[in-house]
C-alpha cells in the first residue's frame, strides 16, 4: 500500500506495474506505466474500445488490495458499452474510471493495442541515381615545411582538382574530427559531400556503400526504408505504429491535444522523434548478422551468411534522411504550431521543403547529416501527397490520372501534363477500423478478405496471419479478432453484391440466412461475419446497420471528391485510377469499384500503387532533382476545397449510396447480378 | 366525403409523402389543402411535421440514413413553401415557440447537420436566424442581441473548431445569461457541453427540437 497521493497500479496480462498519482484516469495511468490500450476516440468516451476489468481482492503477489471502489465513480457513458453482467464482473472504460486507490487491472485482448502489420513494402519504381550526398575518395600529400597548408584546405584543393567541387564548406562538428581521421587514413580519405556544398563526413581509407533513410510519417503508421545510396538498393523496410496514437487516432485529435495542453506539442514531437530514433536503431540492427554481438567498433567487414551481405551499420553510417507526412504530422514533428492547420481555411506554417541538421531535431543519425523534409501543398494535403506526386509523376503524362490515397484522410489528385489539382476529403478513420463495432487495425487475427455467397449468404473470409480461408480451416484455428481496413472495403461490396443490403445501405427485409438478426442489446439489425467459435474474443463478430452507415459516409466522401474534381476539370471519365495508401496493396480493385469508391471505369484501368508516399520519400533520397521537382509541383498543383462547392451536400448524399444513387456503372455488368445493379 | 375525413386523408398523404420522400405528391397535397380551405398550420404540424417525426424514428433506428433524411427534407420544404404563407397569425401567436440563432462555428465549413437541425426548428414553428457556416464567433452574440432569440445553436464537425464554441458560450452568457445554448456535431458530447458551460446538446436532428423545447420551458420557469 502506497501512502499519500499515489497508488499502485498493475496491468495484466503484461504484469507491468507502477505508482501513479491518484485521480488519473486508467488510460493516463497505462500511458505512464507503458501499457498500450486502444483509445481510438482519444478519450472522448465514445468508442468503447478501452474496456478493462478491475480485479477484486487482496493480491499477495503484489501486496495490494484491488477493488472496484478504487476505480472512481461509474460514469453514464460507460452504460453504452458495458452491460449489467459485465459491470458486475468489474468491467470499466479506461477513459472513465479513475485511479483512486491500488488497482489490479486486466486488459482484455480486444482492448490491447495490437502490434500492427504494415504493408508498406517498397515498390519497384524507376528512379535516376543522383543522391544529395555523394562520397568522394581523395589522396592528399602530407604537409611539409614547403607546403604547410591546413588539413581542410588540402582536401578542398584535391576535391576541386579531381572532381571539380568548388567553394565547399565543412560542418563544424566534423571539423573537430578531421585531423585524426586524415592521419588514421594515412592521408587517404573518403569524403561525403552534401548537395555539392558541404562536407559532412570524412572516413579513413576507401568506403564503398553509404546509406540513407526515407521516412513516411503516417498518422497511424510510420515506415522507414533503408537504402544504399551508392547502389539504390532498398536494404530493409521497418515500420511502427505512430507513438502519437495514444493522443488520439486522427489528425484533428492530435491538433486538439496541442491546443488543450501547453506541453502537448513538445510531448507529441518528442514521441515521434523517439519513434524515428528507434526505427533507425531497428534498421541498423537488421544489418548485423543475427545473434552475433557487434564486433570491435570501427571494423565493418561485409560478412556473408547464406548469400546475404551484412554491412553492419550503426546510426553514424546513416548520412541522409528524407521525410514525408501529412501537414499536421509535418508540423508536429518540427514543433511548428499545428493549430491553424486544423481550422478553415487551414493554412500551413510553411510550404517549401527544408534542410535541417539531424542533431537540431534530435534525430540520431550521423550528427553532421541533414534531414530533408518535403514541401506541403496545403493544410490537408501535405508532404505525403507531394511524395505520391513525385513517385507517380502524373504531370509527365498525357493520360489523365485519378490518384486516391486512402488513409485517415483521403487525398485526391487528378490531372495530367496540362493541369493538376489536389483535394482532400474527410473519410474519417472507418477505413482504418476505428468507429466500427468490431473494427481493428491491420494486426494478426483481423479479417482482411471477405466473400459472401449470393445464393446462401454464407460467409467465407481470411484473417491476417493465416493463409487458409475459413472454409479450409477448423473454427478454432481462425482466432479471429475483428475486421481491418481491406476487410471493411470488402464487406460493403459483398453485402451489396449478395443482396444482404440494399442500394441505400439498409438491410434487405428479405433475408436468407440466420446470420442476419436483430441484436437484442441495441435493437439494431446486424449480419454475423464470424461466429463466436471462430474468434479469440468469445463473441460473434458482426457488421451492424450503424457500421454500414459509417462505411457509407467514408466512401461517399471519396466518391463525391472524385466526382467534383472531375467536374472542375471538365471531364466525365479518367484514363487511369490509382489507389495508394498503406493498405493500397491490399485493395481488391473489383470490390473497390462495386462499393463505389470512385466513379465507374474499366476494371483494367484500376491499379494499386501501394505506399506511393513512401516511394516519393525514397525518390527524393536517391535523386536530388526530385527535391526540386517536389517544390515545383507542390506550388503548381491547384488545391481545391470541396466542401465549399455549392452542391457538395447533394453530391455527397448521392455518393453515399452503393455504388451511387444515380450514376451508372456499366462496368459492373456481369460482376454484380443485374437485379441488384438495377435497384 | 366529409371535411373531417378529407382532413385526415390529406394529413396522411402529407406525412406519407415526407416519409417516402415524394416531393411532388407533397406539393400537390399541400395545394389541395389550400384549395379545400383547410387550416395551413394544422397541415404543417399534423401532416408534414408528423411525417418528419416518423423519419426521425427511422433515422434513430439506422433504417434511414443521411441521403434519405435529406430527400425527406426536400419533400417537406416543398410542402412548407406552399403552406407557410397561409398560416394565420392567431395560430402562431398562440403557440409561438421562440427564436433560434443557428450556425456552424468559425473554421468549420461542414453544414449538413446544421441544415437538418434548422429544418427541425422551422417545422416545429421556431423562427430561425441562420448565420450559415464558418461564422465568426462574435457574430453569434451580435445576432442573439439583435433578435433577442431565446436559443443559440452551434454546430462543429471538427474537434479543432469545437474549441471555438467555448468562447461563444462565454461571450453570450456574459451579456445575457438567460439565453439557452445548444451544441451539436460529431465531436460534441455531454461532457464537452458541461465543460463549455452550454445548456444542452443534441445527438441527432431527431432530439434537437425536444431538447430545445425543454430548455425554453426551463428558461420560462426561471423568468417567472
Amino acid at each position: 500500500m502506497v501512502q499519500g497521493d499515489k497508488a499502485t497500479v498493475i496491468f495484466q496480462p503484461s504484469g507491468r506495474r507502477g505508482e501513479v498519482r491518484r485521480g488519473l484516469s486508467i488510460i493516463e495511468a497505462s500511458r505512464q506505466i507503458g501499457v498500450d490500450i486502444e483509445t481510438l476516440c482519444g478519450e472522448k468516451r465514445v468508442c468503447g474500445k478501452c474496456k478493462v476489468r478491475i480485479e477484486e481482492g487482496f493480491f499477495e503477489k503484489y501486496g495490494i488490495t484491488s477493488t472496484e471502489k478504487h476505480a472512481g465513480e461509474w460514469q453514464k457513458e460507460e452504460e453504452k458499452f458495458i452491460n449489467a453482467e459485465q459491470r458486475e464482473a468489474g468491467y470499466r472504460l479506461g477513459c472513465c474510471a479513475k485511479v483512486e486507490g491500488d488497482l489490479l487491472i486486466f486488459v482484455p485482448e480486444e482492448s490491447r493495442a495490437g502490434k500492427q502489420v504494415v504493408s508498406k513494402a517498397a515498390r519497384d519504381i524507376h528512379i535516376e541515381w543522383n543522391p544529395a550526398v555523394r562520397y568522394y575518395y581523395v589522396e592528399v600529400s602530407e604537409p611539409t615545411f614547403e607546403s604547410p597548408t591546413a588539413d581542410l584546405e588540402r582536401i578542398l584543393e584535391e576535391l576541386n582538382k579531381r572532381y571539380g567541387l568548388k567553394d565547399l564548406d565543412i560542418d563544424y562538428v566534423l571539423l573537430k574530427q578531421l585531423p585524426s581521421q586524415l592521419r588514421e587514413g594515412s592521408w587517404k580519405v573518403t569524403v561525403a559531400v552534401w548537395m555539392n556544398r558541404e562536407i559532412i563526413r570524412v572516413l579513413p581509407g576507401t568506403v564503398e556503400g553509404y546509406y540513407g533513410l526515407a521516412i513516411d510519417v503516417g498518422t497511424t503508421t510510420v515506415a522507414a526504408y533503408l537504402c544504399n545510396l551508392a547502389t539504390m538498393e532498398v536494404i530493409d523496410t521497418v515500420s511502427m505504429m505512430n507513438p502519437q496514437c495514444k493522443y488520439g487516432e486522427d489528425v484533428m485529435s492530435r491538433i486538439t491535444y496541442h491546443m488543450m495542453h501547453s506541453d502537448g506539442l513538445e510531448k507529441m514531437s518528442d514521441d515521434i522523434i523517439g519513434g524515428l530514433n528507434s526505427l533507425v536503431a531497428q534498421a541498423c540492427e537488421a544489418t548485423h548478422p543475427p545473434k552475433k554481438k557487434k564486433a570491435a567498433n570501427k571494423e565493418k567487414p561485409a560478412q556473408i551468411e547464406e548469400g546475404r551481405a551484412y554491412p553492419c551499420l550503426d546510426h553514424t553510417d546513416i548520412i541522409d534522411m528524407t521525410i514525408v507526412g501529412n501537414t499536421a504530422m509535418h508540423h508536429i514533428l518540427l514543433k511548428l504550431n499545428p493549430e491553424y492547420v486544423g481550422v478553415a481555411p487551414f493554412p500551413p506554417v510553411i510550404h517549401k521543403s527544408m534542410d535541417i541538421k539531424a542533431r537540431d531535431l534530435g534525430i540520431q543519425i550521423n550528427e553532421s547529416a541533414y534531414v530533408h523534409v518535403l514541401p506541403n501543398e496545403a493544410g490537408f494535403v501535405g508532404a505525403d501527397n507531394v511524395g505520391v506526386l513525385i513517385a507517380e509523376e502524373p504531370y509527365k503524362k498525357h493520360e489523365i490520372q485519378l490518384i486516391i490515397d486512402i488513409g485517415t484522410n483521403g487525398e485526391l489528385v487528378l490531372g495530367n501534363k496540362a493541369k493538376l489539382m489536389s483535394s482532400s476529403c474527410a473519410t474519417g478513420p472507418a477505413f482504418e477500423g476505428a468507429q466500427l463495432t468490431f473494427g481493428m487495425r491491420a494486426a494478426p487475427g483481423a479479417i482482411e478478405r471477405i466473400n459472401i455467397d449470393t445464393e446462401t449468404h454464407e460467409v467465407d473470409y481470411k484473417v491476417i496471419g493465416r493463409d487458409a480461408w475459413k472454409t479450409y480451416s477448423k473454427p478454432e484455428e481462425m482466432q479471429t479478432k475483428g475486421i481491418c481496413g481491406s476487410g471493411i472495403l470488402d464487406v460493403l461490396a459483398e453485402l451489396y453484391r449478395s443482396g444482404v443490403i440494399l442500394k441505400s445501405g439498409r438491410f434487405n427485409p428479405n433475408q436468407k440466412s440466420k446470420r442476419y438478426r436483430i441484436n437484442s442489446d441495441n435493437n439494431q439489425p446486424e449480419f454475423v461475419i464470424a461466429w463466436a467459435e471462430e474468434t479469440s474474443i468469445g463473441k460473434d463478430i458482426a457488421i451492424t446497420q450503424k457500421d454500414v452507415r459509417q462505411i457509407q459516409l467514408a466512401k461517399g466522401a471519396l466518391y463525391c471528391g472524385c466526382k467534383l474534381m472531375m467536374r472542375r476539370m471538365g471531364i466525365d471519365k479518367v484514363d487511369k485510377v490509382k489507389i495508394a495508401g498503406a493498405f493500397g496493396t491490399h485493395v481488391d480493385r473489383e470490390k473497390a469499384l462495386i462499393m463505389g469508391l470512385f466513379p465507374d471505369c474499366e476494371i483494367d484501368k484500376i491499379v494499386s500503387v501501394g505506399n506511393a508516399a513512401g516511394d516519393g520519400a525514397r525518390a527524393a533520397l536517391l535523386n536530388r532533382e526530385k527535391r526540386q521537382e517536389a517544390n515545383w509541383v507542390s506550388r503548381n498543383v491547384e488545391y481545391i476545397e470541396l466542401t465549399v462547392e455549392k452542391d457538395f451536400q447533394q453530391q455527397f448524399m448521392e455518393a453515399m449510396q452503393i455504388p451511387h444513387m444515380n450514376d451508372q456503372f456499366p462496368h459492373l455488368k456481369g460482376i454484380v447480378p443485374d437485379d441488384i445493379l438495377s435497384q | 366525403m366529409g371535411k373531417k375525413e378529407l382532413r385526415e386523408e390529406l394529413l396522411k398523404a402529407l406525412s406519407d409523402g415526407v416519409v417516402n420522400f415524394e416531393e411532388e405528391k407533397v406539393k400537390e397535397t399541400a395545394q389541395k389543402v389550400l384549395d379545400e380551405g383547410l387550416n395551413a398550420y394544422d397541415a404543417v404540424m399534423n401532416g408534414l411535421a408528423a411525417g418528419m417525426e416518423i423519419v426521425g424514428d427511422l433515422y434513430d433506428k439506422h433504417e434511414y440514413f443521411v441521403p434519405e433524411l435529406l430527400m425527406c427534407a426536400d419533400a417537406l420544404y416543398g410542402g412548407l413553401d406552399i403552406l407557410r404563407p397561409h398560416i394565420k397569425m392567431e395560430d402562431l401567436d398562440q403557440r409561438l415557440k421562440g427564436q433560434v440563432v443557428i450556425g456552424t462555428v468559425q473554421g468549420d465549413v461542414h453544414d449538413i447537420g446544421k441544415n437538418l437541425i434548422k429544418m427541425m426548428f422551422e417545422v416545429a414553428g421556431f423562427t430561425v436566424h441562420d448565420l450559415g457556416r464558418d461564422v465568426p464567433l462574435e457574430k453569434f452574440a451580435e445576432e442573439q442581441m439583435r433578435t433577442d432569440s431565446e436559443i443559440v445553436a452551434l454546430s462543429a464537425m471538427m474537434t479543432t473548431t469545437m474549441m471555438g464554441m467555448k468562447k461563444v458560450v462565454q461571450m453570450i452568457k456574459e451579456k445575457n445569461p438567460n439565453v439557452a445554448i445548444m451544441l451539436g456535431g460529431a465531436p460534441v458530447t455531454k461532457d464537452v457541453t458541461d465543460l463549455f458551460g452550454a445548456d444542452g446538446y443534441a445527438e441527432s436532428a431527431g432530439n434537437a427540437v425536444q431538447e430545445a423545447i425543454k430548455m425554453i420551458s426551463r428558461l420560462r420557469e426561471m423568468q417567472k
